[in-house]
């Protein structure tokens, strides 16, 4: 059946390429032959995987052979029954996939968090890095195979991908109930935890640390930073060609125009955004023109007169570190950047009045995780207070703690944990925190951007 | 004695066939997997419990506004990009030729870049030639350029000098790849015969080495052709916000959170394969006639 | 414009004067010398072309910031070695992985494209055309389009996650290169010496080892180089059917390409073309001890 289509949609391109004349007789004949190739190659691919339907369960059994004992034994774990999924857990490899490109944090999960796992729990972390886009093909096509044990146990994911994961299945729960210290320590009624970008979590996802966008520059060459939007657009003019930002779609110059749109229609008006699950481009229109309108006015005083953007936020990040530009913007303080050496000493951030957009990000586990058990070992580790703590001295990640439910010597340490020049104090971030658009609203933001600031 | 000899003649009958197997067994899978794309153009997804022809997405990607402006950059990066590695190529390789190349040469010139992945020599021309590069550094140095703005910086350049400039050093030494040992064995034989007989290096080049390298280079020219036709990570990262290339918008639909999306840039991919398709046939017609004409 | 344009403005001049191939008998040598100048020229400004971005490449390894406008940078780092020999990297394992890979790839290729060529170019069959133009249909496809159809074959298959199953991925990447490079080598250098052998009564075996492979050894070993490249370097591919299990050194580095982080990203760089050189100089020294004369396939 799906050779027919195949053979009605390629005899359709044939037609249309001969007629096109570009090839004359003798190329029709070839390109005749071609697709009959092509559907000689249909026919011959088809049978493969017919073939490999019967040994479908082989891969599955093969992965299962190192964990032999471990993994049946999860096949009936009660996951209510933290102790049994300890007890399932003990002697697995877990793997976590996420965006492999930043260097501490990799450092972090194989230096930190992977020993801890190992040691208290008998449980090997794997970490592979991949893009999230990529872990979803990876899924997807895992999904489509039919695959029941996959090679995807947990994974970190963003909230617009989130979504779409858990509206087609591909995620395993609710299972944040089973965690000790999600029930412990974490708020389960806070909307950091209760919506990613605007999508009910439901328990499907745990929340992994938070992060807000800051602004960052060289105290040196400025002394005070822009912290309106009408100072932003002086600031601008004042160092023109040498602003810019990545191109929304990007999810940091994404934030960083909803930032600015925010800052132009006011906090409220834009955290309408955040909870629209049905927008138009009218509805969403309507809310952002005034900010849209700021955006191209600013324009003519940015790199390359605004007429072409950077396409992604570590080359604005290079272009800043090389001085070609004097502001750059990312989730969170360039502590790191600084105490490596690629950014000077002086370095430091600031928010705006009007708020910077924050977002909490998430784990997920994946609908067909051979080693659930390990992997909810795994996320309950992250969250514990040692190593929220940890994230936070190491990384500079804010905790997604509830802190007045920790005991008060975690909230002791919390607090002594010593801010670094470049960091904003925390009461100070959460006080002018923007929640993000909604999943949905995203696409359609960044298509009128596109249509109205950068076409204009 | 005819038995054998008839066993002999079925023999050779089979033996091509035998011969292409395992390579007509690998460009199976290739098609398979290339079937399974363009059906999710036409939006049959399996995994998404999808099973039905639609148009839909073919026919919102051929009415896009961006379509026919981005399309248009593509063909100029890749033509320009093709004929520039041409030109270069043949050059290198003459040169190549003529110096008798020797290992380390080789290494150097051509097999090096051939090595360096492409987001690698990516990274080499931006820190050459971004606003904040060596090369204007060097500029500011002999007091040309001022300040890191007044340099045309590589990255998101309209005319998409940054791409090319990528491609040219990536695909150059390609071409000279493709043609160095063809050319310095016939520039040897005919080469000489030609110079025996009086014609000019120059004119001996032009009128029998080249033209007997020309089946090479038009390969060559093909691969380098659909190569940055249908290659996404350049344009992406060094091309301008508008136009975008015609890969960048399948790239940036595919990464579109939504899986349904896969669909529009399998569709775009579906538009990318038809002109390298056509592309690739034209050439096969000229490759047809020339070996009529000889 | 890029950094090619002088090449070939130098090269309009070399031509315009003395470009051309070997001039015949006396007046050759003193001619010869003087196109060889402009020759070695161009050769030399492309060395540079190539040399110069490495060294840079080389430099920021170390360099830790390198702002403008610095001609040399200032500060410097071991953070980059320091991540590629982290324990966490493993990148002893991972470099193993990637040239297992590329080696199976490159050895499966030109076995593959050579039993194509030697079909294509010896033997007329019906079909012939369709089969030329079916081992090159990989060059006019984008490989996204592939790679998702074929994930999920191979996920079928229980190729996925398999170093086999990224192998015969890799392949499918390399044949056409492989296949162009064979043809041309086959059809040039004629079927005429292995007849004679044959003529002679040596048996196809022989003929092959005596005549075919050692004729063909600087096309075969063209490809090898060739294939080895495309799967050293896959990444997509190697992501999807590999699954993120079999981890190679593109995989690891990718990454950090992208990243903007350009202390590591240069650090795996320099890994990533040191470990294809070295493979490189193995298989000429390979060669040579095969090969020590040089064939003149043209003459055969």
């Amino acid at each position: 059946m799906k050779n027919d289509t195949t053979e009605a949609v390629l005899l359709e391109q044939n037609r249309i390429m001969t007629r096109r004349r570009f090839v004359g007789l003798s190329g029709a004949s070839l390109a005749v032959l071609m697709f009959g190739g092509t559907l000689a190659g249909c026919a011959g691919g088809d049978e493969a995987p017919a073939e490999g339907e019967s040994k479908q369960d082989a891969p599955a059994e093969s992965a299962s052979t190192d964990t032999t004992a471990a993994d049946s034994a999860a096949a009936d774990v009660d996951f209510a029954d933290w102790d049994a999924v300890l007890e399932a857990a003990k002697g697995q490899t877990v793997t976590w996939y996420g965006w492999g490109g930043d260097e501490a944090r990799n450092n972090w999960i194989n230096t930190v968090l992977a020993p801890a796992l190992k040691e208290k729990y008998d449980v090997t972390l794997e970490l592979v890095g991949m893009d999230i886009n990529d872990v979803l093909t990876q899924l997807s096509g895992e999904m489509q195979a039919g695959v029941e044990k996959g090679s995807i146990d947990f994974i970190w994911i963003n909230g617009e991908n989130f979504y779409s994961c858990k509206e087609n299945g591909y995620l395993w729960g609710p299972f944040t109930d089973y965690l000790p210290n999600f029930n412990d320590y974490i708020d389960p009624e806070s909307p950091e935890v209760l919506y990613d970008f605007g999508s009910p979590t439901e328990g499907y996802e745990c929340p992994y640390g938070k992060a807000q966008l800051q602004m960052w520059y060289d105290s040196k060459a400025i002394s005070d930073p822009p912290t309106t939007v009408d100072a932003f657009k002086a600031f601008c003019e004042q160092h023109k060609g040498q602003v810019t930002y990545p191109e929304p779609g990007d999810f940091v110059g994404t934030a960083f125009i909803s930032c600015l749109i925010a800052g132009v229609i006011g906090k409220e008006e834009f955290e309408k955004l955040s909870s629209m699950s049905e927008p138009t481009e009218e509805s969403v229109l309507e809310i952002v023109q005034p900010g849209l309108d700021y955006l191209r006015e600013l324009n003519p005083y940015l790199w390359k007169e605004g007429t072409t953007f950077p396409a992604d936020s570590p080359t604005v990040a290079t272009m800043y570190a090389d001085g070609e530009l004097v502001l750059n913007m990312g989730y969170g303080a360039p502590q790191e950047l600084v105490e490596t050496g690629q950014l000077p000493e002086s370095t430091r951030s600031f928010i705006f009045d009007s708020g910077t957009v924050g977002n909490s990000n998430f784990m997920a586990i994946a609908a067909n995780a051979p080693h659930k058990a390990a992997a909810l070992v795994a996320i309950n580790e992250v969250v514990s207070p040692e190593m929220q703590l940890s994230i936070y001295e190491d990384l500079s990640g804010i905790s997604v703690l509830d802190m007045t439910k920790l005991p008060e010597e975690d909230q002791q340490a919390f607090a002594d944990v010593p801010l670094g020049e470049t960091q904003i104090p925390l009461d100070e971030l959460l006080a002018h925190r923007v929640s993000e658009a909604s999943g949905p609203v995203i696409p359609i933001l960044e298509k009128l951007w596109l249509e109205q600031v950068a076409q204009a | 004695m005819v038995d054998r000899l008839a066993l002999r003649r079925a023999g050779r009958a089979v033996a091509p066939y035998l011969l292409m197997a395992p390579a007509l067994v690998l460009v199976a899978v290739f098609l398979y997997g290339v079937v399974g794309g363009v059906l999710q153009g036409f939006g049959i997804m399996p995994f998404l419990g999808r099973t039905d022809v639609t148009f839909e997405y073919w026919q919102q990607v051929l009415t896009r506004p961006d379509l026919a402006q981005s399309v248009s950059f593509s063909f100029y990066l890749a033509l320009a990009s093709s004929l520039w590695a041409l030109a270069g190529g043949i050059v290198l390789s003459a040169a190549l030729c003529a110096v008798r190349q020797t290992r380390l040469v080789a290494l150097v010139d051509v097999q090096i870049p051939l090595m360096c992945a492409h987001i690698l020599v990516v990274l080499f021309m931006v820190s050459l030639f971004s606003g904040s590069g060596l090369v204007p550094r060097v500029l500011h140095c002999l007091g040309l350029v001022a300040a890191p703005s007044d340099f045309p910086s590589i990255v998101g350049d309209a005319s998409g000098w940054g791409v090319l400039a990528v491609y040219a050093w990536k695909e150059v030494p390609f071409v000279a790849f493709c043609t160095v040992a063809l050319m310095s064995h016939v520039s040897d034989r005919f080469g000489e015969a030609a110079a025996t007989l009086g014609a000019s290096p120059l004119r001996t080049f032009f009128t029998v080495t080249l033209p007997l390298c020309k089946g090479a280079l038009m390969k060559a020219f093909l691969v380098v052709f659909a190569f940055a036709f249908g290659a996404y990570e350049v344009p992406f990262l060094l091309g301008p916000t508008l136009p975008k290339a015609l890969p960048v918008l399948a790239y940036i639909e595919f990464q579109n959170p939504d899986i349904a999306n896969r669909s529009v840039a399998m569709a775009l991919n579906g538009v990318m394969a038809l002109v390298t398709t056509v592309a690739a046939i034209a050439y096969f017609v000229v490759l047809k006639r020339e070996g009529k004409g000889r | 414009m890029s950094g090619q344009e002088p090449e070939v403005e130098a090269a309009r001049a070399a031509s315009a004067g003395t470009e051309g191939p070997a001039g015949g008998g006396r007046p050759r040598r003193c001619r010869r010398r003087k196109r060889n100048g402009a020759a070695w020229a161009l050769v030399a400004l492309q060395a540079l072309c190539v040399v110069g971005p490495v060294a840079i490449i080389v430099l920021w390894a170390f360099t830790s910031a390198w702002p403008w406008p610095l001609l040399f940078p200032e500060t410097f780092t071991t953070r980059g070695v320091e991540e590629l020999f982290g324990p966490s990297q493993r990148l002893g394992e991972v470099l193993a992985t990637s040239v297992g890979i590329a080696l199976a790839c490159a050895l499966l290729t030109v076995v593959v494209a050579t039993m194509a060529a030697a079909a294509l170019s010896r033997y007329r069959f019906c079909g012939r055309d369709v089969a030329r133009f079916a081992v090159l249909v990989p060059f006019l496809i984008p490989a996204t389009v592939f790679a998702m159809g074929v994930q999920v074959a191979f996920l079928r298959a229980g190729l996925s996650g398999t170093v086999v199953g990224v192998v015969v991925c890799h392949a499918i990447v390399a044949l056409p290169y492989a296949a162009l490079i064979m043809v041309d080598a086959m059809q040039a250098a004629g079927s005429r010496l292995e007849d004679q052998a044959r003529l002679c009564g040596a048996g196809p075996v022989r003929v092959w080892a005596t005549v075919t492979a050692p004729t063909l050894a600087p096309a075969l070993l063209s490809a090898a180089s060739m294939s080895y490249i495309l799967s050293f370097s896959q990444y997509f591919l190697t992501l999807l059917v590999g699954a993120g299990k079999v981890k190679t050194l593109a995989l690891v580095m990718f990454p950090y390409l992208s990243s903007g982080d350009r202390t590591i990203a240069s650090a795996y760089g320099i890994v990533f073309l040191a470990a294809t050189l070295a493979v490189f100089l193995l298989f000429e020294v390979l060669l040579r001890r095969q090969v020590s004369r040089e064939i003149d396939y043209f003459n055969g």
